[in-house]
């Protein structure tokens, strides 16, 4: 997995590549805690693999920006890793965006 | 495909490491049937979520302890059994992660997911062991 992290229009973009699982959500989570923005978006784009563990580890970040009075917002899900978030409702609690453009137009 | 099926058995250790491993050994077996991307993942995350399960709660991780996976496949059928070591668990215990109550947490969803992406899941009567079938179709699966 392979994180790289830019703003855009205000907004700390996380792009992450490869896979989100058991062995590598420790890294995101990780990189997540020492972190200060307060609008992020998490662009899923090329990540082709999410298991529970990844799937917990967003719920943490969500959690976290929620606390902290920030806003959170997913984007570029491909279908299969969207069919997760439908499968586990967490659809109903992550705000997902087709394009990163409207996640960070709707973040910032 | 071999015209009635094979399986295949090995065991591995209680490491994280080695879940990965475990489904590249599953997926490369099964490559016969010529799975599609949407079958193939499904297999693979339940026989990562089933591995992950039996080494960190059947196990707590204990590096000494050893996982079974078994892997068969018939004309109509994928068969994944994983078993450990350990005293076993209720699956009649585990919450539904769905509820609205339970959707902020961040635990809970790997026995959750086996169910959905599975067509047929079983556990022995000690809950020690985990059957997971996924019937194969002409379409959309392609074999």
């Amino acid at each position: 997995m392979e994180i790289k992290s830019y703003e855009r229009d205000g907004v700390t973009v996380f792009q992450v590549s490869g896979e989100i699982n058991i062995n590598t959500s420790p890294d995101l989570r990780k990189l997540f805690e020492r972190q200060s923005a307060k609008k992020v978006v998490v662009d899923l784009q090329s990540v082709s693999y999410v298991d529970s563990s990844g799937l917990a580890t967003l719920v943490e970040m969500l959690k976290r920006m929620k606390l902290q009075g920030g806003a959170f917002g997913l984007t570029g899900l491909s279908d299969k890793v969207k069919s997760l978030f439908e499968i586990t409702k967490l659809d109903k609690l992550f705000p997902i965006f087709a394009t990163q453009e409207d996640a960070v137009l709707r973040v910032k | 495909m071999k015209e009635n099926g094979a399986k295949k058995e090995f065991q591995i250790p209680s490491r994280m490491p080695e879940v990965q491993k475990a489904s590249a050994r599953v997926l490369s077996f099964l490559k016969p049937l010529r799975l599609n991307e949407g079958a193939l993942f499904d297999v693979r995350l339940s026989l990562e979520e089933a591995v992950i399960n039996a080494i960190k709660y059947g196990h707590c991780l204990d590096r000494g302890l050893r996982v079974r996976v078994v892997v068969a496949y018939d004309p109509k059928k994928i068969t994944l059994t994983v078993e450990d070591q350990g005293e076993g668990f209720d699956p009649k215990k585990v919450e539904d992660c769905t509820k609205k109550y339970n959707l902020a947490k961040p635990s809970g969803r790997g026995v959750y997911l086996i169910h959905q992406l599975m067509d047929k899941v079983r556990y022995n009567a000690k809950g020690n062991r985990l059957e997971m079938v996924k019937f194969l179709k002409r379409r959309p699966y392609g074999n």
